[in-house]
């Protein structure tokens, strides 16, 4: 559990900091991604005793993965909570990933690129009137419906 | 949410569909391109869902993100509205990037964040030779994406024959692909996801049937 929570912070910070260094700093994507989890990685291979052998692991593979998120364009997303949310997000797909997908390069991509297009959708869902629009549509067919029994 | 996505199939199905015969060919590999990517995306979160449907946060999860992920497909704005292909002598660059990470990995066993990492890293710096030029800046997405084919495991990637076919396949997506997912995190992993398991699939038919 206490592993869990701790994966979770890692994938929402590490999705923030490589978005800070690419947007705010103006690294650009890659290098502020692989910078940043050369750095992680880097410190969990020389001090592989420092804590539990699973996080030791895994810290580095969410950081990476959560990384990938960061390198999102501003033009797309630039709320920072709501790309740490995706960074969340992508550590929830990481921790229940299939075992059929273990060892395939790119997964982690694709979990982030899934994580980010779910989190890009909430402006769109959310968006005033969106729902109201939707309920006024379902109230016409309604009332069609009714009209021609 | 589900009226917003079926007023959006409204208004789709009113629209006048083009048959394929019709289309020119950048509309049409724009549009196997999307079709293709979401299909990958799809088959991704099934294996996920199919290996833990005894946990019930698990698929509310999946069957939460998935209508998500159309509503961004159909509504984001992820395409640019001109479709344009990648340059060959840019995706040239992705073998470079899948076997370095991949001897970085498996030959010097740094394990695979580290050998992505460091490949991209140093990629990041090719566009320092020379500021002005546009190749040069088009490298380092490249590189970094094949370093992610070098990630894969020994049990996926057996040889480096696996990895520079993967390469072959991700650059040919890389190319159709252009303009689709631009400035999205995550795209390059997926492209060299689809690349890796087209290999893999091939693979797995040489083996069924030679």
């Amino acid at each position: 559990m206490l592993n869990g929570a701790i994966l979770l912070l890692v994938g929402f910070f590490g999705a923030m900091l490589t978005f800070y260094l690419n947007e705010g700093l103006g690294q650009g994507p890659v290098r502020s991604s692989a910078m940043l989890s050369l750095g992680v990685a880097l410190f969990f291979h020389f001090f592989p005793h420092i804590t539990d052998p699973y996080i030791v692991k895994n810290i580095p593979l969410v950081f990476i993965g959560s990384s990938f998120i960061g390198m999102v364009s501003s033009r797309l997303v630039s709320n920072y909570w709501l790309i740490g949310l995706a960074g969340t997000v992508f550590c929830i797909i990481f921790l229940n990933t299939s075992r059929f997908f273990t060892g395939y390069g790119g997964a982690l991509g694709i979990s982030a690129c899934i994580s980010l297009l779910a989190i890009l959708s909430i402006p769109i869902v959310t968006k005033k009137h969106r729902l109201t629009n939707g309920f006024a549509i379902l109230r016409k067919m309604l009332f069609k419906i009714r009209r021609k029994q | 949410m589900l009226l917003t996505a079926s007023s959006f199939f409204s208004k789709f199905a009113k629209k006048k569909v083009t048959p394929f015969c019709y289309m020119n060919t950048r509309k049409l590999s724009r549009k196997i391109s999307i079709i293709f990517l979401l299909a990958i995306q799809v088959i991704f979160l099934f294996a996920i869902f199919r290996e833990h449907l005894q946990s019930w946060w698990s698929v509310i999860s999946i069957l939460v993100i998935c209508p998500l992920i159309l509503v961004a497909y159909l509504r984001g704005q992820l395409h640019h509205h001109e479709h344009q292909y990648e340059h060959v002598l840019v995706v040239c660059w992705i073998p470079i990037g899948a076997v370095s990470s991949f001897y970085l990995n498996h030959y010097l066993s740094l394990g695979p964040v580290i050998s992505a990492s460091a490949v991209g890293f140093t990629a990041s710096f090719l566009p320092v030779f020379k500021k002005s030029s546009e190749y040069l800046r088009q490298l380092p997405a490249a590189v970094y994406c094949g370093a992610f084919i070098g990630m894969s495991s020994t049990a996926v990637a057996p040889n480096i024959v696996f990895v520079l076919t993967a390469s072959f396949f991700t650059a040919i997506l890389i190319i159709v692909s252009k303009s689709l997912f631009s400035g999205v995190g995550g795209k390059l992993g997926t492209l060299a996801f689809a690349g890796v398991v087209i290999t893999s699939f091939i693979y797995y038919l040489i083996s069924a049937y030679a």
